[in-house]
C-alpha cells in the first residue's frame, strides 16, 4: 500500500484550520446557541471528605429564573452507576455524576441548577444548602492503602489494582551484578493540562424522539457514549455526539462523560430544553482530571562492571484520586514503555493503585509512560552519578541499538524503529556540549552551579486496548481501529470524514495531504469534516483524538477511503471512456481535476464521474451499480490478545522518540534555576507536515518545563486543593519559555503504511530532562533529585535547608569485589 | 462565574464620585481598572452591591512635570507610566510599571487603584515607598495630602474616610545623583511576586550618601528595611555592605508561607533581591542606562 507519489506528505503546508483559527472564527461548543436552552451550574463540595446529610434546594427552586435543581439522590434510580473497567473489588464502586451519600474529593458534583441565565444559575447555585459529616479525608497514596479512611464502602479497599510485572531472570542478574544501586524513594508530582478552552457541554434529551444530542468538546466521544448508553439506559444509537473547533484537550477532556451525563438527565427533567454547562477556570482545575501521580519506593537496580544496567526492581505506588473512572488503564499503559529505551532484560515492578480524596485522575499527556520514563530516566542519572559515569556515555552503554530493531521487549511490545544514540549526536552537536562542558567546569571553579541533562524517552502511539485485560480478564476490548470516510459530491467536491476530533492538530491538513498525493490533485481542493459526529458514521469505539495516534490510525484510515474512491474513480472512467483501468491517469485539466484515458486522448473531471453516480445512473450498466463513490473504511491496527497471566504482548504499533538536552543554571542567592539552553530533538519516523510536527515539539516542550518548573496541583493535609486558580497554579507562559533549538532524524516506522508514527504528547521529556540538569548541578553538593516538580523553594530547601534530596540518606551504593 | 448583580453608577467627576459613596454609604465600591476587584467579583469573593465607575471621569489620567515633582491622576494606567517618557526620568517607576503582570492587565489596571487597595503584593506601594511619595485625596469636606507612609495603614487598609477618593499620586524627583531599581521575583508574569525589593540611593562617588529600601509581598504593608538603609547610608559600597545589607533586609522581613514559597525562602531570596538591586541602583546613580526585568521561573 506504499504510496511513491509524494507531492503534498512530507510538505510543511500550512494548515487549513490556519485562517479560521487565528482570525478568531473559530466554532467552539459554547458558540452554540440554541433556542430555549437552559443554564447549568453545579454546587460542589467544599469537602474532601464527608457524608451528605441534607440537601436543600427550596431556595434556589425559589428564585425567579431557576427552572430545576437536581441531586444524586434524584439520579441514583434512574441511571446505572458508570462501567468500572477494574475488576473486583473495585468494580463494585458505585459512580455518579452527582454525589449521592457521601463527597470524596473538593470540589465534587452535589447538585446542579438549571436557570434562564448563566448568572442566574450562579446565583441559585449559592441558595443550595448542603449539610455535610465531616470524614477523615486521606490525601497520600500509600497512606489510603492502609484502608484507615475508606473512600467507596462497597469496594471495601482504597486499592485499586496490583499487579506484579515480572520478565527475565531478576534473583540471577542481582546475584551477577557487579554492583548495585539502591534509591529509597522517588515521586512523580501531579499535574494536568490547562487548556485554553475549559469544558464545555451541551445536552438535550429530545422528548421528541427520544434521542440524546450533544454539542460539546469531549476528546474521545466514542468513549463516552459507551459510557453513557449504559449508564442513561438509553440504545447508543439514540445518543448523538457532535464536536467543533476544540481548544486544546491534551487527554483531560476524555473523562468530561459525567458532566455529560448530568446535562442529559437535566435535560430530561427540564422537558427536553437543551442545558449549557461551561466548566470555569477554578472548576477545571479542582474537579475536571488531573494527571496521575506515583511514588516509587525501594528501588534496586543491577550493574555490570560496566555500568551496564542488568536488573530493576522496584515498586510502584499509583494514585488516582477519588474514582477510577478511566483508571486502572494506567496500571498497565505504562508497560508499553516497560524498559524505556534501554536493553536490560530483567526486571520485577510490583504495580499499584490506590483511590485519595482528590480529583480523580484522567490520561493527561503522556498518560502513564511518562511517570515510568521519568522513573528509568532518574535511576539512569542517579546510578550514572554515583558510579562516576558521565550521563552520555551511560546512556549509550544502555541505550537498544539502532540495529537491534524492530526490538522486542522484555514484556513483549515491539519497538518499531529508532537511533537513540543518533538522535543524542545530533542534540549534542546543536547545544554545543563540548564547549558547555568547559564552561561548566569553569563556572564551578567560580562557584557557580551549572548542570547538563540529558532526556531521553518514548511517544508510544496507537495502543492496543488488549491491554486492558492485563488489569481485568473480563475487559471486553482488544485492538484498535479508525473510520474514514472519502466521497465525490454530486458537483465533484473531494469531501474527507474522519472520526477524529482535532484539538489544534492540524487534522484537516494532515488528511488533506494525504488524501492529494492519493487522487494527485492540490489539498485546496479538498474539503475536511472538522470535528467528530457520530452520525458520520465513520467513528469505531476508538475514535476519538488521543494517545498520539492520528498519524497513524487516522491517516491510514483516511488513505485507505482515498484509495478505495480512487479505485471507484478510475472503474468508472475506463468504461466512460472506453479504456482499460490501467490507461487511466490522474491529472489536472482545464476544467480541475480530471481522469484521462492516455491512449485515446479523451478525459471525464470530477463533476462528469460524480454526476453519472449520483444523478444519471440510468447510463451505468448493473455491473457498475456497487459504485458509489462514496467510500467507507476501517482500518484496524495489526494486533493480538496480549497473554495477560504473562502480561506479555505487544501493546502499542509505534514508538516516536525525543531526545532533549538542558543547560540550567541555579544561582547561589536566590535559587532560582534558569534554562541557558535547551535543545529538543525529535524523531516520529516518517513526518506528514514538517511544520505541524515542529509546532507539536514546541508546544509539548513548554508543557514539560512548565511542568518540570511551575506547575504543580497541591493539596493541604485534609485535602484542600490550594492551586485552584492560574495565580497559584502557575501555567507556562511564553515569558517563561527558553528559546528552544529543534532538531529531527526520520527513522521510518515498518508498521504504519506511510512509515509515520504518532507524536504529540512528547513523553513529557522536558521533566526528565530538567531533572536531569538540577542534579548535575547539584550532586556534587550531595544531592540527588527525587521529585519530578522542583522550583526555586525546592532548591532553597535541599540545598540550605538540606530537608529533602539528600544523596546519603536515599541512595545506597553497594560494590561487589 | 459571574458577579453577582450589583448597581452601576457613572460618575462624571470626582467630587460627583465622592457625593455618590457618600450616598451609598458602605455597599459602595469604586471601580478603576478593575485588576483586583473584576477577578474578585467574579470568584464571588467582592460582591458589591454598588460600583461607581470612574473610567469616564475626564481628566484623572496624566503624568505631568510639575515643580521637580512628578504628578500622576489616580486613573493612569500602568501602560502609560510604563512608555512615558516623564515617568522614565526616575528609572525605578519605569521599573515597576512595567513589570506589573502582563499587557492586558497594565493596560487597565491604574496607579491610584494599586495605592488605594494596598495589596500586600501590591508593587506601587513597595517601590514608591522609596521615593519622597505623597498621596492627594479628595473627600466631601475637600482636599487634602498625606505622605505615603502614613497613607497605608495595614493590610488592605488605608487613611482613606469612607467617602474620600485618591485624585493624585505626587513624587519628588531624586536630587542629583540618585539612582534606585526595582526587582522582583514572579512565577509568571501575571501573578503576584514571590518577593520585591525596591532600592533607592544617592551616590557620591563610591559613597551612598543616602539609601531608602522597601520590601514587596513578605509582610502585611511594603517594610521599610531601616537597618538594611543604615548599612548604606555613609559607607563605601562594597560586597561586605552589600551582604550586611541583605542580611538586614531579610531580618526585616515577616513572611508567610503560601503557594508562592515558604516562609524560610522568601526571606532568603528578598536578601538576594536587595543585593541584586543595589548593584543596579549603583550603575544607574552613575548615570548608566541600566534595562532591569523582573525574575521569571
Amino acid at each position: 500500500m506504499k504510496d511513491n507519489n509524494r507531492n503534498w506528505v512530507g510538505k510543511p503546508l500550512p494548515r487549513k484550520e490556519e485562517g479560521r483559527l487565528l482570525r478568531g472564527r473559530g466554532k467552539f461548543a459554547d458558540d452554540i446557541k440554541i433556542r430555549e436552552m437552559l443554564y447549568l451550574r453545579f454546587v460542589r463540595s467544599p469537602y474532601a471528605h464527608a457524608r451528605i446529610l441534607k440537601v436543600d434546594t427550596s431556595r434556589a427552586e425559589g428564585l425567579p429564573g431557576v427552572v430545576g435543581t437536581l441531586t444524586g439522590k434524584q439520579i441514583e434510580p434512574l441511571t446505572q452507576p458508570f462501567i468500572e473497567i477494574g475488576p473486583e473489588p473495585c468494580a463494585k464502586i458505585r459512580d455518579f455524576p452527582l454525589a449521592v451519600d457521601k463527597v470524596r474529593y473538593q470540589g465534587e458534583p452535589v447538585a446542579a441548577v438549571l436557570a434562564e441565565s448563566p448568572s442566574l444559575a450562579d446565583d441559585a447555585s449559592e441558595l443550595v444548602q448542603v449539610e455535610y459529616e465531616g470524614l477523615d479525608p486521606v490525601v497520600d497514596a500509600e497512606q489510603a492503602l492502609k484502608d484507615e479512611s475508606i473512600l467507596h464502602e462497597s469496594a471495601g479497599t482504597n486499592k485499586v489494582w496490583n499487579g506484579v510485572f515480572e520478565y527475565g531472570d531478576v534473583e540471577k542478574a542481582f546475584r551477577e551484578a557487579a554492583q548495585i544501586v539502591n534509591i529509597d524513594r522517588l515521586h512523580f508530582h501531579r499535574f494536568s493540562s490547562t487548556p485554553l478552552e475549559n469544558n464545555v457541554v451541551i445536552g438535550q434529551w429530545d422528548p421528541k424522539d427520544d434521542h440524546i444530542y450533544y454539542w460539546c468538546n469531549n476528546s474521545f466521544p466514542s468513549f463516552a457514549i459507551q459510557f453513557l448508553a449504559a449508564h442513561l439506559n438509553i440504545p447508543i444509537d439514540r445518543i448523538r455526539v457532535q464536536t467543533f473547533d476544540i481548544g486544546g484537550s491534551f487527554g483531560i477532556k476524555i473523562t468530561s462523560y459525567p458532566q455529560m451525563a448530568v446535562c442529559a438527565l437535566a435535560s430530561k427533567k427540564a422537558g427536553g430544553r437543551p442545558i449549557k454547562w461551561v466548566e470555569t477556570r477554578s472548576e477545571h482545575m479542582t474537579a475536571s482530571a488531573h494527571g496521575n501521580e506515583r511514588t516509587f519506593r525501594d528501588t534496586r537496580v543491577a550493574l555490570d562492571q560496566d555500568g551496564v544496567i542488568t536488573a530493576i526492581t522496584s515498586r510502584h505506588v499509583d494514585d488516582c484520586g477519588a474514582y477510577p473512572r478511566y483508571e486502572p488503564l494506567g496500571c498497565v499503559i505504562w508497560s508499553q514503555v516497560f524498559p524505556g529505551v534501554y536493553r536490560f532484560k530483567n526486571a520485577r515492578i510490583d504495580f499499584t493503585q490506590a483511590m485519595t480524596n482528590k480529583c480523580p485522575v484522567g490520561p493527561n499527556r503522556g498518560y502513564s509512560r511518562m511517570q515510568h520514563l521519568w522513573f528509568l530516566e532518574r535511576v539512569v542519572d542517579i546510578c550514572a552519578h554515583e558510579l562516576g559515569i558521565p550521563a552520555d556515555q551511560m546512556r549509550l552503554r544502555n541505550y537498544i541499538r539502532p540495529e537491534e530493531f524492530p526490538y522486542t521487549t522484555p514484556n513483549g511490545c515491539v519497538y518499531d524503529s529508532g537511533d537513540y544514540p543518533k538522535m543524542l549526536a545530533i542534540a549534542k552537536n546543536l547545544i554545543g556540549w563540548d564547549e558547555w562542558k568547559k564552561k561548566q567546569a569553569e563556572a564551578r571553579k567560580q562557584g557557580r552551579l551549572i548542570g547538563i541533562g540529558i532526556g531521553t524517552t518514548l511517544d508510544s502511539g496507537t495502543n492496543n486496548f488488549g491491554q486492558s485485560q492485563i488489569v481485568n480478564p473480563h475487559a471486553p476490548f482488544s485492538g484498535n481501529s479508525q473510520g474514514a470516510n472519502c466521497k465525490l459530491d454530486i458537483y465533484g467536491e473531494v469531501v474527507v470524514a474522519v472520526g477524529s476530533c482535532p484539538q489544534g492538530q492540524g487534522h484537516e491538513t494532515t488528511a488533506a495531504q494525504v488524501v492529494a498525493d492519493v487522487l494527485n490533485i492540490s489539498p485546496d481542493l479538498i474539503s475536511v469534516r472538522t470535528g467528530f459526529d457520530t452520525e458520520r458514521n465513520v467513528h469505531t469505539g476508538f475514535s476519538g483524538t488521543y494517545a498520539s495516534q492520528f498519524a497513524v490510525s487516522g491517516l491510514s484510515a483516511v488513505h485507505g477511503a482515498a484509495q478505495k474512491l480512487k479505485a471507484e474513480m478510475k472503474r468508472l472512467a475506463a468504461f466512460v471512456l472506453e479504456t482499460q483501468e490501467d490507461d487511466i491517469e490522474f491529472g489536472r485539466g482545464a476544467q480541475g481535476p480530471e481522469l484521462r484515458a492516455q491512449t485515446k486522448g479523451k478525459s471525464i473531471n470530477y463533476w462528469g464521474l460524480a454526476n453519472i453516480v449520483n444523478v444519471n445512473s440510468a447510463v451505468l450498466p448493473p455491473e457498475m451499480h456497487d459504485i458509489t463513490l462514496n467510500c467507507r473504511y476501517i482500518w484496524r491496527a495489526p494486533f493480538k490478545v496480549p497473554d495477560t497471566k504473562k502480561k506479555y504482548g505487544n501493546l502499542t504499533m509505534t514508538y516516536a522518540s525525543q531526545l532533549h538536552i538542558a543547560i540550567i543554571e541555579i544561582d547561589r542567592d536566590a535559587f532560582i534555576p534558569r534554562i541557558l539552553d535547551y535543545v529538543a530533538v525529535d524523531d516520529c519516523g516518517t513526518v506528514i507536515n514538517p511544520a505541524i510536527v515542529e509546532g507539536q515539539v514546541y508546544g509539548a516542550t513548554a508543557h514539560g518545563i512548565g511542568a518540570a518548573l511551575m506547575e504543580t496541583c497541591v493539596y493541604d493535609a485534609v485535602g484542600n486543593m490550594l492551586t485552584s486558580t492560574f495565580s497559584d497554579y502557575t501555567p507556562i507562559t511564553a515569558m517563561n519559555m527558553p528559546k528552544v533549538k529543534y532538531g529531527h532524524i526520520e527513522t521510518p516506522s515498518p508498521h504504519s503504511y506511510s512509515g509515520a508514527k504518532g507524536m504529540g504528547e512528547g513523553g513529557a521529556a522536558p521533566v526528565h530532562t530538567i531533572s536531569a540538569a538540577l542534579q548535575d548541578a547539584l550532586f556534587s553538593s550531595g544531592i540527588i533529585i527525587g521529585d519530578s516538580f522542583n522550583n526555586a523553594d525546592t532548591l532553597f530547601r535541599a540545598m540550605v535547608g538540606r530537608e529533602i534530596y539528600q544523596a546519603d540518606k536515599l541512595v545506597k551504593l553497594e560494590r561487589r569485589a | 462565574m459571574y458577579p453577582r448583580a450589583f448597581h452601576y453608577h457613572r460618575a462624571g467627576s470626582l467630587k460627583e464620585a465622592v457625593t455618590m459613596l457618600s450616598q451609598l454609604g458602605e455597599e459602595g465600591k469604586l471601580l478603576a481598572g478593575g485588576q483586583s476587584l473584576i477577578p474578585l467579583m467574579k470568584l464571588r469573593f467582592a460582591n458589591p452591591k454598588h460600583l461607581v465607575d470612574l473610567n469616564f471621569v475626564p481628566g484623572i489620567s496624566y503624568i505631568k512635570e510639575d515643580k521637580g515633582s512628578l504628578r500622576f491622576g489616580a486613573l493612569t494606567r500602568h501602560a502609560e507610566v510604563e512608555y512615558s517618557a516623564t515617568a522614565a526620568k526616575i528609572p525605578i517607576i519605569h521599573d515597576c510599571a512595567a513589570g506589573i503582570a502582563d499587557v492586558q492587565v497594565r493596560n487597565r489596571g491604574t496607579i491610584g487603584g494599586s495605592i488605594a487597595e494596598a495589596d500586600p503584593s501590591g508593587d506601587w506601594a513597595t517601590v514608591l515607598s522609596t521615593l519622597d511619595t505623597t498621596i492627594r485625596c479628595l473627600g466631601r469636606k475637600g482636599e487634602r495630602t498625606i505622605p505615603l507612609s502614613k497613607f497605608i495603614t495595614d493590610a488592605y487598609t488605608t487613611a482613606l474616610g469612607p467617602e474620600e477618593i485618591v485624585s493624585e499620586i505626587i513624587v519628588k524627583n531624586p536630587p542629583k545623583g540618585s539612582g534606585g531599581a526595582y526587582l522582583a521575583f514572579k512565577r509568571s508574569a501575571p501573578v503576584y511576586p514571590t518577593a520585591s525589593a525596591a532600592v533607592q540611593l544617592r551616590m557620591e562617588g563610591d559613597v551612598c550618601e543616602d539609601a531608602a529600601i522597601a520590601l514587596g509581598c513578605v509582610g502585611l504593608t511594603a517594610i521599610k528595611a531601616s537597618q538594611a538603609e543604615s548599612a548604606l547610608r555613609g559607607q563605601k559600597i562594597s560586597e561586605t555592605t552589600m551582604n550586611a545589607a541583605a542580611e538586614a533586609a531579610r531580618a526585616a522581613a515577616d513572611p508567610q508561607p503560601d503557594m508562592r514559597g515558604s516562609a524560610e525562602y522568601k526571606r532568603m531570596l528578598v536578601g538576594a533581591l536587595v543585593k541584586r538591586a543595589i548593584e543596579l541602583a549603583i550603575r544607574r546613580a552613575r548615570g548608566e542606562q541600566v534595562e532591569v526585568s523582573h525574575l521569571y521561573a
